[in-house]
């Protein structure tokens, strides 16, 4: 046994004895984050521009996995007053954090710590979701991105599809058209509801759920089946894939959709932006593609989509001195010089106008690498958010994707039909909302 | 060889060659997949010949993953872990086969239910415990009113306080708890012979004697595949040293590569992920190919 | 298993199993305790507040049809699994332990698939599956359709089952080959020269004395398919399609760790490990009986 407790006092001197050693005049703190891969790598070369940008702050960057898992070490952390300073929470964490309380609101933080931030600056629909009932800014938006069509331009063409469909209707025309002209996939999707679902309703502006889309209130209902056009959607999808307009694609299935359109396999397919550059970097040689805006039905006019990504959040229960370099961080993200450098790395979109102006005055949506990036701004700035296109504010949300998609693949698969698969959607997604109500019983979004 | 048997040595080798195909399918496609640009590795059909990026790949998977320093500390983890194991299986195992003792079977059980909990289901309360592994008996203390009590005594106010995070044996510790090494020790020990122990017995040999210069000895093939076993597991972890690694310096192998994998709508690099994998798969590859040596029959009957 | 030949003192077997006995306390039975708490209570993850609610988290599960399909998912998975995985390598390591020529290459050969990694297992996969690249395309390009894990749950589960069984295989391999060659080999050799035949000597000597290293395998195999296999299922199906493959545990992983329902997840906790505890009880009551250990 001796030598079992020599070790565990080695182990614990080597705890003692290895405090950070970095340079102690800076004011460190800490950034959590849910990107890994490349992305990881982008964020990493942020940080390092941060630190380079001036002396007195000193901030690291950890990669903690997915979004997921981000999520899930910084509640584990904080539970134990281990978190850090900022971390990075996917769109659909937005509510938890938001009812948790254990944040500093963005607005307080930057006036506590002397800056005078134009609020107005970040682009309305993106402040929209991270934003309280007051429409004040809790969080900063960071990684954003909203949904597009990835069109086959030339494969259209081919149909007599000089530009890519704006209606759903044309849409169908032309997948017709491929498939008689040999296509073995005129168009591919997959059982995510962010693009297909989520983004449809913002687009044609239907309620997914009462009290709009939750902002108003716990006591939200699903009420999206309740709404012919959804129906006939997802009717339509499914009348397509059985006519074998549509071809499934997903992981399981050994492909993506974005790699099964970056390929050439498939002619259409619906994603986020931010894919942009996976299909510019994976794609076939001579690919002639451009993303579009999502489709909307006849007779319904077009609305703005909603903002995806995640957003950087300000922990309570650090040191005052932390939030000085956290406020300095987010001050830093938000010049026209930053957003420029992440979207130029990466598919996602800029946050704020100024930057937006910057990238336009600099002709980076004109670049050939940058070919129809300007669709998702285009989208996103359509028109002013209306109450039903803001977002979605809804507890559980994750339960209800992973449900969204074992209806559908039910449906697909012919276990029930497309109406069948939508109603009991509808009462999975209530029952997952009851029971978020309950667990927050006495709280209310802010 | 027992005997000659033609028609079956040559079915013997055609099953075998046909598992290995089965087997190493999987590990030429990683290899493969490693040699290729971004583009090519996500292209339809898959490339099942290599191609000219392997250097590159392995200097940026290198690089990315900062895989100088990730080493050394994996190694020192994966090695900790392994010996730990066997040490500890071994003793408490020891202790539930050859000893009559009224709590055995709670011990074996209590040891053996901690297989049924995967950590990622009880991980913020995991958490918790890494931030100060005295945490369970500071609540004890408190909860017993020990810790007032001793505060009125000696004026000592007790704060039990041992911060895991950052330090190997917050890596090691936990991975060490899991049960299968004990169930594996108690089941070698239960095939030794009962006429053993009454000769060790008879010898006037203690306990811990026959342990040493018995059953250490035979156990060597069991060692062997446990070691193995236990030094990939270990190095093959990424969730634990994820979430005991808060400063980035201090991390694994397996963080690092898990931070590779793209994810969502990140850009597919699987041929820098794979080149990741190869790299750090050749430690475990190493410590697999040394280990089976030992598998060899030989020692077991001379030593009766 | 009860030794009649056993040593006797009232503090040495504490102390040797004290170490264990900590370590599985402070790292497993206090933090688990803390999570079962949560099954009685709605508890917010970040710790905002609790509330007693009883049962109602047993009742929620036990009145959903799609925990019960997990249930069944579970039972096919972890024995499908299993079987595959132990009867590959019980087989592999029967053939490498005749000793044919290079069988030392063959060892190297089918055991170092065993380092890969982990992280790679569900890309490779990916591949291995591809209905139109991989190893099933000649089929689909033979019948379209034929293998489609996309919309097919029994492909799904398929896909899986062998997924899981390749990972266990070498895992077991190790096990076997290792308990192969403590058998005497002099036990072999002479039954081969009364005549018996190598299945003979298969049935009659090796099977049985690896009776003790089978039923560990069984054992672990089990509960290591019951509880440890979300990963898998996380890259490879989410549970779909159409839940054919949303195993207890994955759902316990995302409700629990995505969902970030932790009193859902705690309640199904405790019915997955009371469920395995059964399990194991019942393999220790009724198989380990019939066995000897020499």
């Amino acid at each position: 046994m001796k030598f079992r407790l020599t070790a565990l006092a080695a182990g614990l001197a080597l705890t003692l004895g290895a405090p950070a050693a970095q340079a102690q005049q800076r004011q460190g703190f800490t950034f959590w984050y849910g990107l890994t891969g490349q992305l990881s790598d982008v964020v990493q070369e942020v940080c390092k521009r941060f630190n380079d940008s001036q002396q007195q702050y000193q901030i690291t960057c950890t990669s903690q996995g997915d979004y997921a898992k981000a999520l899930q070490n910084t509640i584990a952390a904080f539970r134990a007053g281990e978190q850090p300073t900022i971390v990075q929470v996917y769109d659909i964490g937005t509510a938890d954090l938001m009812l948790s309380g254990q944040y500093v609101p963005a607005r307080a933080l930057m006036s506590e710590q002397g800056y005078d931030v134009d609020w107005s600056n970040y682009i309305a629909p993106i402040a929209a979701y991270y934003a309280n009932s007051k429409g004040e800014m809790l969080s900063f938006p960071f990684n954003s991105s909203t949904a597009v069509m990835y069109w086959n331009r030339a494969e259209g063409r081919k149909v007599g599809f000089e530009n890519p469909p704006a209606t759903w209707e044309d849409l169908h025309k032309a997948l017709v058209a491929m498939k008689q002209a040999g296509s073995a996939c005129p168009m591919s999707m997959d059982f995510d509801s962010w693009a297909l679902f989520e983004q449809f309703t913002a687009a044609h502006n239907i309620p997914v759920a009462s009290k709009d889309n939750g902002y108003g209130g716990l006591d939200a209902e699903y009420v999206f089946d309740n709404q012919p056009l959804v129906k006939q959607h997802f009717n339509n999808l499914l009348n397509w894939y059985k006519d074998g307009l549509i071809k499934v694609r997903t992981p399981e299935s050994g492909q993506n959709v974005i790699a099964s359109f970056a390929s050439g396999d498939c002619n259409v397919t619906f994603g986020s932006i931010a894919s942009h550059q996976t299909v510019r970097l994976t794609a076939k040689e001579g690919l002639d593609w451009t993303p579009a805006l999502l489709p909307v039905y006849a007779g319904h006019e077009r609305y703005n989509t909603r903002v995806g990504g995640a957003s950087l959040w300000a922990l309570k229960g650090r040191p005052q001195t932390e939030y000085k370099g956290a406020a300095a961080f987010f001050a830093f993200l938000a010049t026209p010089e930053s957003e420029e450098f992440w979207s130029t790395r990466t598919g996602y979109v800029p946050v704020t106008r100024t930057g937006y102006e910057r990238m336009k005055d600099e002709g980076f949506f004109e670049r050939p690498e940058n070919v129809g990036r300007e669709v998702a701004m285009k989208s996103l700035l359509l028109r002013e958010p209306t109450p039903l296109t803001k977002g979605l504010r809804l507890g559980n949300l994750t339960q209800f994707r992973a449900a969204y998609a074992n209806e559908m693949q039910a449906a697909f698969a012919g276990q029930k039909s497309m109406d069948q698969a939508l109603a009991s959607l509808q009462e999975q997604g209530n029952q997952l909302l009851r029971r978020f109500q309950q667990t927050y019983r006495g709280k209310t979004l802010p | 060889m027992v005997e000659r048997r033609p028609w079956l040595d040559v079915f013997t080798h055609i099953v075998l060659l046909l598992s290995a195909v089965a087997l190493l399918v999987p590990v030429w496609l990683a290899l493969v997949a490693a040699t290729q640009d971004v583009a090519g590795v996500n292209s339809v059909p898959i490339h099942w010949l290599p191609g000219g990026h392997l250097a590159d790949n392995l200097a940026e998977a290198w690089r990315r993953g900062g895989f100088a320093t990730r080493f050394t500390t994996s190694l020192i983890v994966a090695v900790g872990v392994t010996v730990g194991k066997i040490v500890l299986a071994m003793l408490a195992a020891f202790a539930i086969v050859f000893f009559s003792w009224r709590a055995r079977v709670l011990v074996f059980w209590a040891i053996f239910i901690t297989l049924m909990l995967p950590l990622e289901v009880r991980i913020v309360p995991t958490y918790a415990v890494a931030a100060n592994a005295l945490a369970p008996f500071q609540a004890i203390l408190d909860a017993t009113g020990l810790t007032g009590l001793i505060e009125t005594v000696s004026g000592i106010h007790v704060a039990l306080q041992w911060r895991l995070l950052n330090s190997y044996p917050g890596l090691i510790l936990p991975l060490i708890a899991t049960a299968t090494g004990t169930f594996l020790y108690r089941q070698f020990f239960l095939t030794i012979p009962e006429e053993l122990v009454e000769a060790a017995k008879m010898d006037g040999a203690g306990a811990l004697r026959f342990l040493w210069d018995v059953l250490v000895p035979l156990s060597r093939t069991t060692m062997a595949a446990l070691a193995t076993i236990m030094f990939v597991y270990a190095w093959n972890q990424y969730l634990w040293p994820l979430l005991v690694t808060t400063e980035p310096e201090r991390s694994t192998v397996m963080v690092e590569l898990s931070r590779m994998v793209p994810r969502g709508d990140g850009l597919p690099e699987w041929n820098i992920v794979m080149a990741g994998a190869l790299l750090a798969m050749l430690p475990p590859l190493a410590v697999v190919v040394l280990m089976q040596r030992w598998f060899v029959r030989g020692l077991v009957q001379t030593e009766k | 298993m009860e030794r009649r030949a056993t040593f006797r003192s009232p503090l040495l077997p504490w102390l040797l199993v004290l170490p264990q006995l900590l370590i599985i306390f402070v790292f497993f039975y206090w933090p688990t305790g803390e999570a079962f708490h949560w099954a009685f209570t709605l508890e917010q993850p970040w710790g905002g507040g609790r509330q007693w609610v009883g049962w109602q988290n047993f009742q929620e599960i036990f009145g959903s049809a799609a925990y019960w399909s997990s249930v069944r998912t579970s039972l096919t998975y972890a024995f499908g699994t299993s079987a595959l995985a132990i009867l590959i390598a019980l087989l592999l390591a029967l053939f490498i332990d005749r000793e044919v020529r290079a069988s030392r290459g063959w060892r190297v050969a089918l055991i170092w698939p065993y380092a890969i990694a982990a992280p790679a297992i569900g890309m490779i996969f990916r591949f291995v599956f591809d209905p139109r690249a991989g190893v099933f395309s000649t089929l689909n390009a033979l019948w379209p359709g034929a293998w489609d894990p996309a919309l097919n749950g029994t492909h799904a589960m398929l896909m899986l089952i062998l997924a899981g069984a390749w990972q266990l295989v070498a895992y077991n391999f190790v096990f076997f080959l290792a308990g192969l060659q403590s058998i005497p080999r002099p036990l072999i050799e002479a039954a081969a020269m009364d005549g018996a035949g190598p299945l003979r000597r298969m049935r009659d000597i090796q099977v049985p004395l690896l009776a003790p290293t089978f039923f560990f395998l069984v054992v672990i195999n089990l509960t290591d398919s019951f509880t440890n296999s979300f990963g898998l299922v996380d890259i490879m199906t989410a549970g779909g399609p159409a839940r054919a493959t949303e195993i207890m545990v994955y759902k316990i992983y995302a409700d629990g760790f995505k969902g970030l329902d932790y009193s859902g997840a705690a309640a199904q906790s405790i019915v997955l490990m009371g469920l395995v505890i059964l399990l194991t009880v019942i393999q220790f009551r009724f198989v380990e009986r019939k066995m000897h250990y020499r």
